[in-house]
């Protein structure tokens, strides 16, 4: 999990971060390089500085140990003491082969005869500098016509190398810390700066995703030989280009309902005229039997019976086909309005209805897309049911969403419009063979509801249409 | 030390006292030969001074003026070294130890002897670091010993005289001793730790207190000899009496000039007076008690 987070950090850290880890990187290498450096250096220095040292120690140790006279050899360590003031010696020893203390630099820990401290034998590698114990012992074999007459053995404070080290090590590290931080964030800034019309435009684009895509304002664009003006004009001609399509698709929409319009109002026609013989009947029968009340209640009963049809279909077209904006919200009435309007395609198509409405409450969803979206999937299914097949339509409310299903005995979804109605709205194609179920993917976004499909064998579609109140804790989150 | 702040004013005037020399030898007498244009030399061994370049030639400054002849300081590192020049006459006079001058008195005429607090009488001091435990000469027993000089009376002499007293010898006494040629190496070799206890010239570790009271303040006296002569002038019998009696007079009127007050300053004196012989009897007598203590 945490290296998908990783991944999804925006540019603005990632880059800062990775220019941190670059300069802690190559700083940690130059710091040891300059460490290393340095070590060598004072290596040489110490090595040379020491070898002076015992160069003069020697000398004029020399005759001291050649007759092995304490006091001479005293005399001379403590006169040294003052003449070498750069070599920070915290004691000399003077041994002699049999190693034992001829002189030391304080007798008191290391009196004549007593023997040399163990720390004092040149058995170390002479040309490793080890500051880790803040002293260093320097040896020098004293010898004379070829005969060993003794050694000098200084310890040397190399605390003041240790603290050059450090400081230097401070410095480095001091001086590479601020100029990662100095980096990483120009590196924010300017990743910042880059990225800022990107940022822009993913903005805007996330716009799109409500409906919206705005064009960037005349008068906010960058010169157009800026890559983020060249940018920002070509994100407004996309957005001109998918405006002119919405427009289009909208106009083909309107046509689309238009030309439905003209099939339902023969539709219409052929509904009202079908009652219109038997209301005739009734005229007549009032005309001839009029004072019989038996017949005249008959044909008033008739009357009422075939104008309640006429009405039913009529206000139901009305309601559908008006082409008004209706917010009203959803009414059981719309959905049985619905009935009347398939009931003749279903009729006309030799197919049986099995209509279920269940509405146990209102819910606050707009009637009039509730309605376009179940009478395009009705006339989706009435098309695709073979003749005397089954168009089953449920309506049902649960937990306060619209749960609709319209379910046909055809040979299933094919898979674009499968993928039209439950694919990312970026990846819709626009129908070739009519706008019913894109206006049902359009609808279904806009008011954020899902679809399910089963099938085959038939196909069974299923919205679940939120209502406002959870369409807007959906939007929050 | 002393050295700093007076030393080039009087180095001037010593120079332009020796410049002048030839004309005041000339007032004096002390021309004409080529002999008499030897210089006089005058051995020295160290006193107490690490460097003591400004005393010497304080001491050739003004017994040259003195003595109208150029007059030359040798310094030696050892008492014998000086004692064997001025036998064999290399040196007209040396200040030397009173037992070099008993060991070779009918070689040697002492010309003077200094006077330390109103006589010309030192002792000798055994000295321990200030923190150590010892009483007496009994406890230093297995010690590390400085001794200064084996020809110095105070630096060597009298300790011996004393462990022959109680029928022992420094070399069985001792756990191991060596030889600082200085009484100030004595006084630093205790101090520092190199040796555990030291034979020293109470004279000069007085002066020393006075002068570097911090070295001197890490030793104390376990063991205070008897007075003795004070270590002499002495001329050597070969050199020409003449200039011995100007030796001598030159040095009993020390305090009477100022270069001369300088030198006895420098060195803690009140001046030079006559000495006999018999003034150094009793370090004849520790060299016998030792000598026959084998």
């Amino acid at each position: 999990m945490s290296a998908r987070r990783r991944m999804r950090w925006p540019l603005a850290i990632k880059v800062p971060l990775l220019v941190a880890a670059l300069m802690i990187g190559v700083a940690a290498a130059i710091s040891k390089l300059v460490l290393l450096r340095i070590e060598a250096t004072q290596a040489a220095h110490f090595t040379e500085l020491g070898g002076a040292y015992l160069d003069g120690l020697s000398t004029a140790l020399q005759p001291a140990l050649i007759r092995r006279d304490p006091w001479e050899a005293f005399d001379a360590l403590d006169r040294s003491r003052t003449r070498y003031s750069g070599v920070a010696a915290l004691r000399v020893l003077v041994v002699l082969p049999d190693d034992t203390v001829l002189a030391a630099s304080d007798p008191l820990p290391h009196p004549l005869g007593s023997p040399a401290p163990p720390a004092s034998h040149p058995d170390g590698d002479p040309t490793q500098l080890d500051t880790a114990h803040g002293t260093v012992w320097i040896h020098r074999a004293m010898v004379e016509a070829g005969v060993a007459i003794g050694r000098i053995a200084a310890e040397i404070d190399v605390t003041a190398l240790a603290a050059e080290r450090r400081a230097a090590l401070a410095a480095l590290v001091g001086l590479n810390a601020a100029l990662t931080i100095l980096l990483a964030a120009l590196g924010w800034l300017l990743v910042q700066r880059m990225l800022r019309p990107v940022l822009r435009l993913s903005d805007r684009l996330a716009q799109a995703s409500e409906g919206r895509l705005d064009p960037i304002p005349e008068a906010e664009l960058p010169p157009e030989d800026t890559d983020e003006g060249r940018a920002y004009r070509r994100y407004n001609a996309a957005a001109a280009a998918i405006t002119e399509r919405e427009a289009l698709l909208k106009r083909l929409a309107e046509q689309e309902r238009r030309a439905l319009v003209g099939r339902y109002a023969s539709a219409m026609a052929h509904e009202v005229n079908n009652p219109l013989g038997g209301l005739f009947n009734a005229v007549r029968m009032i005309e001839r039997h009029g004072a019989d009340p038996v017949h005249r209640a008959r044909a008033a009963a008739l009357l009422e019976r075939g104008l309640t049809g006429i009405h039913n279909v009529v206000r139901a077209s009305l309601m559908l086909w008006r082409g008004e904006v209706d917010d009203r919200p959803l009414a059981p009435g719309d959905i049985d309005d619905l009935r009347y309007l398939i009931e003749s395609e279903a009729r006309r198509r030799d197919l049986v209805l099995a209509w279920r409405q269940d509405l146990a409450s209102t819910p606050a969803i707009p009637a009039q897309a509730v309605r376009q979206i179940a009478l395009n999937l009705l006339l989706n299914a009435c098309a695709a049911s073979p003749p005397q097949g089954t168009l089953r339509f449920h309506a049902v409310t649960e937990a306060g969403a619209l749960i609709l299903t319209v379910a046909d005995d055809g040979p299933g979804l094919p898979a674009a419009a499968e993928v039209l109605l439950t694919g990312a709205a970026a990846g819709r194609q626009l129908p070739t063979n009519g706008l019913g179920l894109w206006t049902v993917a359009r609808l279904t976004a806009e008011l954020g509801a899902t679809i399910t499909i089963a099938g085959p064998p038939g196909a069974a579609i299923t919205v679940r249409i939120p209502d406002a109140a959870e369409r807007r804790l959906a939007d929050a989150a | 030390m002393m050295e700093g702040a007076h030393a080039t004013p009087t180095w001037t005037t010593r120079r332009a006292l020796m410049a002048a020399s030839p004309a005041l030898a000339l007032a004096s007498g002390w021309s004409g030969s080529a002999r008499a244009a030897r210089p006089i030399t005058l051995g020295l061994t160290p006193v107490f001074l690490d460097s003591d370049i400004v005393l010497v030639r304080q001491i050739e400054a003004y017994l040259s003026r003195r003595l109208g002849r150029t007059v030359q300081v040798v310094k030696r590192r050892t008492y014998r070294e000086i004692s064997a020049l001025l036998i064999a006459g290399q040196l007209d006079a040396a200040w030397i130890c009173g037992f070099p001058f008993v060991q070779h008195r009918e070689a040697l005429s002492l010309v003077a002897a200094p006077l330390y607090r109103g006589a010309s009488l030192y002792r000798s001091y055994v000295i321990v670091r200030r923190d150590r435990r010892a009483e007496s000469l009994a406890d230093l027993s297995g010690d590390i010993h400085a001794f200064s000089d084996p020809d110095s009376n105070s630096g060597f002499l009298v300790t011996s005289a004393a462990l022959a007293a109680r029928g022992e010898t420094a070399a069985g006494f001792f756990a191991r001793s060596f030889f600082t040629y200085g009484h100030r190496n004595v006084i630093r070799a205790v101090a520092s730790g190199l040796a555990q206890s030291g034979s020293v010239d109470g004279y000069v570790w007085d002066v020393m207190a006075e002068l570097e009271p911090a070295l001197v303040r890490a030793t104390r006296i376990l063991r205070t000899s008897e007075p003795m002569g004070f270590p002499p002038i002495a001329a050597s019998r070969q050199t020409e009496p003449s200039i011995i009696a100007a030796t001598k007079a030159a040095f009993l009127g020390m305090d009477r000039s100022t270069i001369g007050q300088e030198i006895l300053a420098t060195l803690r004196l009140d001046g030079f007076a006559p000495v006999a012989p018999s003034q150094f009897d009793s370090i004849a007598a520790l060299w016998r008690q030792v000598r026959e203590a084998g």
